[in-house]
């Protein structure tokens, strides 16, 4: 049997074919598909075996005396919701706090703010924050939607790429491809890294600057298209306002003066700016390199700036892609599982949240909820008694890690529920076992905002069951809401709560999927945004000015450690390193360190090196590279055997706060 | 032939490429009717090569019949035979339990070279059916010679003019002597391993690959397709003898050519081109054979 | 699964295992050794054909660092070529580091032979301490001709200093004698030229080469040198075979 689903690992949202026969998996990519016309990556073929894993969860399990104990549905459902409901009635809603997952489907996370939400809590956000907040609230701020403005076939049509803060042929690698081939038959591609990535190595021309110096680097290429008059004039004016002002602040950053902060060179970055503002249609890629900063949103911003002041939006070939991280990260987003939007990006504060109060019958909160890097700040401060995750990791995964360790000892319910007995798991009180999105159907919405279905291909081992149904049967006891009989019921509504999602069902979305805004007007979907108009009307400028980053070297710490994702292991490591192929290829932790820089401190290849931060120490193994340059080291995140984000502050973007895990000052010594 | 399916199906369970949402996929058939003409979307490795699967016990297989099998994908078991059967007791046990009705293409497809490597009409087969119309012209192996009661209209010879006249639409490319032609030091292999992102598709596509890994899972044996791109496949408490992705990518084609060649006598390749059809980079199998290596 | 039935701390890393079954294979093969839930590790055995099986092992990977503490561990083979000594009147076995244990496999056969008197052994180590087997060496050193050398000394060495390839001048044998090297890549690369710069034939000298060996049948393809697979044409090779293979050491 053979059924066509989408990949469970990045925002990419590759279609495949998985031809079940009983525990094994063929998997080839759907050959129609548009997003990767049969292609895939190694995660793709060899990255879905962690589903038959041994560890798998299969049943639920409540904690007695420190132990868990095996536990029947209805008896754990009963003790969740009894908790749950008596914590509220004590101490209110906004005792209790949900996370939900961009691993799970839209359904799921839909099901679950409207929980949270009708027992009268905007408590609920998502790994998005960690991520692509800063792309929502940036790109909503200037253009009016937070989203990638084209789709992954239209990048064909670039003549220039400029890749900011994205590492492509890693993470999301079958876009990564289309650039190398692009690439090959003579594209222009400007890469801006502090790495030297396989991109870079190819790129026309490679800005590798200091890490956290994005706006001073956006700025001043933007002071060289208008020093040289590169802008499109009659963009500007026809469908921008703000320019003015934001001309202002841009005179501050000419190249000369940037040099010292970013360490690019004014010629080459004249030469990178020529090539985006006059070989165009340019398209822009960027990924958390722009997003996981203090000045996050800040940045969006800047490259929304870029964008509109090259006129490269709205046409096939040009525009801003966000390459999001999860699967389904755009999807979740969408559903509203953040603390300061309903569905489709209504604010909390807004008075259309009178959508929601009478589509489901409820009143509803109108504070902004807790973020989750706040969630558990306020578990340790005891504001939040009861925390309940789905799908997500964050003793691995958030930043500043031993204090998440503590906050959860400091809850008095702390509800998990997942696929694997995770680290995170291991803390809860309840454990509830969750199906796989192999095992499961639904909807993903991609990075190019394409909304797929998933199939289920396996069946659930031992009583695993859907996200959805959990949730469903939660809500039931504790919210009141009627119960759904099927994630497509749920569809339905979400077709009612979100306009974009209005003209998609589960039958015209299959197989290829389309991309939002799906209505009445575009009933085949757009493939790209803003070509006449914008959602604000006009899209706005916003002057942004260089602020250094939170951390900076010091004598003591006289190193910047930057964090990323490698293309074997992907997040905690839950699913890919339960996969032979993936957890051989990446096994452990490793520090990348320059040979000029390992020289110095006496370090040899594999040695085992500290690495410490104003924050803590990890120890792991030092990787002598020149992919990164002297002074720069970087470290593969969320090995739990050595958590790099033990050395990631607590600062976060005063806009979407989303903490600062690119920029770390560090020392390194064997 | 609907009577040949009839009488196979007696005594093997039958499968066959079907089409579903537009893909030629392998999966159970009952009738001939339910066989597509179209070529596979992959070489349909599984019948003999699983996946993944548990080592630690060999169960008795079922005789499986394939109809619909293309001749490209049935030569790279003919070539895997050469290494791993009666050496690969789980090869071994399927290979001699799953009877393979191949279908000679037509016409060339696009990309392939088959008739490079002595395609389409292979040598050696169980079951090689040609379809005209609504004629099948069909060759048996002796093995098989049963089913068809001395009713088979084909001696041969249609397929020898058929050869012929294929090899003018797909004329072959020059692979004689490329076991010595090749170069090491290419500059080609560089210049692939600056796209590949090592996805791995040039050995799960691939009709001829058998590589495998091996590993545990709790108490579990386990092995599972490998891939010779990886830098994990060769890397040892010693080191790794291809730490260059240039490296392991000239590894694959050497094998391929070379290796092989010298071992076996013969290349490990069908002209299948389902390696290039399913790079995302575009790395063209045809490019290592036809490069001009003389000034290299 | 075989018991352990005794764990010999060797050096810094190095343990030996004894078993409790006997040694089927000739010096110079392999076995597969495997701790559950971990996975397996292609060893050679130390010990000669008959005795007990002993394997010496340096604790680097995961299934090498786990062995150390496992009560049973699981054991399949024996595989591969073995050194062909029967062949030879005069052998001089070049052991680098932790190359030594199927040298001791090969002199516990010769000694059961009675053939002690045609082999000497030349064995390097890193320093005194990393120095493996030292109460055998002593043993054999009644019988068998040894010649050792680290590259660093320490305050209570009084032997050579210097890298294997300069013991071999000191060999009593014709420059007709077979070598048998085995050890750390460059140390094998070095010695064989070294041995050739000397005047011994390429085709008596036989290496054994180290490669990621997983099925040890021939079937799984990671040990390939060159068109041969190291699991099943080695990991013995007859150095004028394999000498243009541009893969060949590390």
């Amino acid at each position: 049997m053979s059924v066509l689903t989408v990949c469970p690992y990045c925002g990419t949202g590759c279609q495949i074919v998985v031809n079940e026969q009983g525990t094994e998996e063929r998997v080839t990519g759907y050959s129609r598909s548009p997003v990767n016309a049969g292609k895939l990556c190694i995660k793709g073929y060899s990255g879905l075996s962690y589903n038959f894993s041994r560890d798998r969860l299969k049943h639920p399990m409540i904690k007695r005396d420190g132990e868990f104990v095996r536990a029947s549905w209805k008896e754990a459902l009963d003790e969740t919701a009894d908790r749950l409901l008596e914590i509220i009635k004590q101490y209110g809603p906004d005792s209790i706090a949900f996370q939900a997952s961009a691993k799970c489907t839209n359904e799921e996370n839909y099901l679950m703010q409207k929980i949270a939400r009708v027992v009268g809590t905007n408590n609920v956000d998502h790994c998005a924050r960690s991520c692509h907040s800063p792309t929502a609230l940036g790109l909503i701020t200037t253009l009016g939607a937070g989203a990638a403005t084209g789709s992954i076939e239209s990048l064909s049509a670039s003549r220039t790429y400029f890749v900011i803060g994205s590492n492509t042929t890693e993470q999301h690698p079958i876009i990564g491809t289309k650039l190398v081939t692009e690439r090959k038959k003579g594209k222009n591609l400007v890469v801006a890294d502090p790495r030297r990535t396989q991109l870079a190595e190819l790129a026309t021309i490679h800005l590798q600057f200091n890490p956290g110096t994005d706006v001073a680097l956006l700025d001043s290429i933007m002071y060289v298209i208008l020093e040289e008059h590169l802008e499109d004039e009659k963009f500007i004016s026809d469908r921008t306002e703000g320019f003015p002002e934001f001309r202002k602040a841009i005179d501050k950053h000419s190249p000369e003066i940037t040099e010292g902060i970013t360490g690019i060179k004014p010629e080459e970055l004249r030469r990178a700016a020529r090539l985006i503002a006059r070989d165009r249609p340019t398209s822009i890629l960027y990924a958390m390199g722009i997003t996981q900063h203090i000045h996050g949103t800040e940045n969006v911003m800047s490259v929304s700036n870029l964008a509109l002041l090259t006129g490269n939006i709205g046409v096939r070939g040009s525009g801003i892609f966000p390459l999001r991280g999860q699967n389904n990260v755009q999807g979740s987003s969408d559903m509203g599982v953040l603390s300061e939007w309903y569905p489709g990006y209504v604010p909390v504060d807004s008075p259309r949240v009178e959508r929601f109060e009478k589509l489901w019958n409820k009143r509803l909160p109108r504070n902004k909820g807790l973020a989750l890097s706040e969630m558990f700040d306020a578990a340790a401060e005891g504001r939040v008694k009861a925390i309940y995750v789905m799908g997500e990791n964050p003793l691995v995964t958030e930043a500043s890690v031993s204090d998440v360790e503590t906050a959860i000892h400091n809850l008095e319910l702390f509800v998990v529920q997942d696929i694997f007995m995770t680290l995170t798991a291991g803390e809860a009180d309840i454990v509830l076992p969750a199906s796989t999105s192999l095992e499961k159907e639904g909807t993903f919405t991609n990075t190019e905002r394409r909304i797929q279905k998933v199939n289920a291909v396996y069946p659930s081992p031992g009583e695993a069951k859907p996200d959805w149904w959990i949730l469903n049967e939660i809500g039931k006891r504790i919210s009141g809401i009627q119960g759904y009989e099927s994630p497509r019921e749920i569809f339905e509504e979400i077709r009612q709560a979100i306009p974009g999602y209005a003209g998609a069902t589960y039958e015209n979305i299959y197989p290829t999927g389309k991309q939002w805004p799906i209505n009445a007007e575009n009933p085949e979907g757009t493939e790209i945004l803003h070509t006449k108009t914008f959602p604000l009307g006009r899209a706005k400028f916003v002057p942004v000015v260089y602020a250094p980053p939170a951390e900076s070297v010091d004598e003591k710490y006289d190193m910047i450690m930057t964090t990323g994702r490698n293309y074997f292991h992907y997040h905690s490591g839950t699913m890919s390193r339960r996969t032979d192929i993936l957890e051989r290829e990446s096994p452990e932790p490793y520090v990348e360190i320059n040979a000029v820089d390992a020289r110095r401190l006496g370090i040899r290849n594999s040695q085992t090196v500290t690495v410490e931060s104003r924050h803590g120490t990890i120890r792991t193994k030092a990787r002598i590279t020149e992919k990164v340059p002297p002074g720069i080291v970087f470290v593969p995140f969320h090995y739990d055997e050595s958590r790099v984000n033990r050395l990631v502050g607590k600062q976060v973007d005063k806009l979407s706060k989303i903490p600062e895990f690119k920029v770390v000052a560090v020392r390194v010594f064997a | 032939m609907e009577r040949v399916f009839a009488a196979i199906s007696g005594d093997f369970e039958t499968y066959g490429a079907v089409e579903k949402e537009g893909e030629v996929l392998f999966d159970r058939v009952h009738s001939l009717a339910e066989v597509s003409e179209n070529r596979s979307r992959y070489a349909p490795k599984e019948f003999l090569i699983r996946r993944n699967e548990n080592v630690l016990y060999l169960e008795e297989q079922q005789r499986k019949a394939v109809f619909g099998i293309k001749s490209c994908d049935l030569k790279g078991f003919y070539l895997m035979d050469r290494q791993i059967l009666n050496r690969d007791p789980f090869y071994t046990e399927r290979r001699n339990k799953t009877l393979f009705v191949n279908y000679v293409c037509n016409t060339p497809c696009e990309g392939g070279f088959c008739s490079s490597f002595g395609g389409p009409v292979l040598d050696e087969f169980d079951i090689q059916v040609l379809r005209e119309g609504n004629d099948y012209h069909i060759m048996a192996s002796d093995k098989y010679d049963k089913y068809f009661n001395g009713c088979r209209n084909d001696d041969g010879s249609y397929f020898t003019d058929f050869k012929r006249k294929f090899n003018t639409e797909m004329p072959p490319l020059k692979v004689d002597g490329l076991e010595s032609r090749i170069k090491w030091n290419s500059p080609i292999w560089k210049e692939f391993a600056s796209r590949c992102i090592s996805c791995g598709a040039c050995n799960y596509s691939c009709p001829t690959c058998y590589c495998f890994d091996l590993y545990d899972d709790g108490d579990e044996r386990k092995r599972e397709w490998d891939s010779c791109v990886l830098s994990g496949f060769t890397s040892s408490s010693a080191g790794n003898i291809r730490n260059g992705l240039d490296e392991r990518l000239r590894q694959r084609f050497y094998h391929k050519f070379v290796y092989f060649k010298k071992s076996k006598d013969e290349f490990l390749c069908t002209g299948c081109n389902r390696c290039v059809e399913d790079c995302p980079v575009g790395i063209d199998i045809k490019e290592v054979i036809t490069h001009d290596y003389s000034n290299e | 699964m075989v018991t352990v039935s005794r764990r010999i701390d060797e050096a810094p890393e190095i343990y030996t295992l004894e078993l409790g079954a006997k040694n089927e294979g000739k010096s110079g093969q392999f076995y597969m050794l495997s701790v559950q839930g971990v996975g397996e590790a292609p060893i050679s055995v130390a010990s000669g054909f008959g005795r007990n099986l002993i394997f010496t092992i340096r604790s680097i990977g995961s299934v090498t660092s786990r062995a150390m503490g496992e009560g049973r561990i699981g054991v399949r083979g024996p595989y591969g070529s073995k050194w062909p000594w029967k062949e030879y009147n005069e052998i001089v076995a070049v052991a680098g580091g932790i190359g030594i244990p199927p040298i001791r496999s090969l002199i516990e056969e010769m000694i059961d032979a009675k053939r002690e008197g045609d082999i000497e052994l030349m064995y390097g180590a890193r320093s005194p301490s990393d120095i493996v087997y030292k109460k055998e060496i002593n043993e054999w050193m009644k019988s068998v001709d040894v010649h050792l050398t680290v590259d660093r000394g320490d305050d209570r060495w009084n032997g050579k200093v210097g890298f294997v390839p300069t013991l071999l001048k000191d060999s009593h044998f014709s420059r007709k004698a077979a070598m048998f090297v085995i050890g750390p890549p460059l140390m094998m690369k070095n010695t064989v030229k070294e041995a050739v710069s000397l005047g011994y034939r390429e085709d008596r000298i036989f290496i054994s080469l180290e490669r990621r060996m997983e099925c040890g049948i021939g079937v799984c393809g990671h040990c390939n040198v060159g068109h041969r697979y190291a699991c099943e044409d080695g990991p013995i090779f007859n150095y004028s075979e394999v000498m243009t293979e541009p893969e060949l050491f590390l």
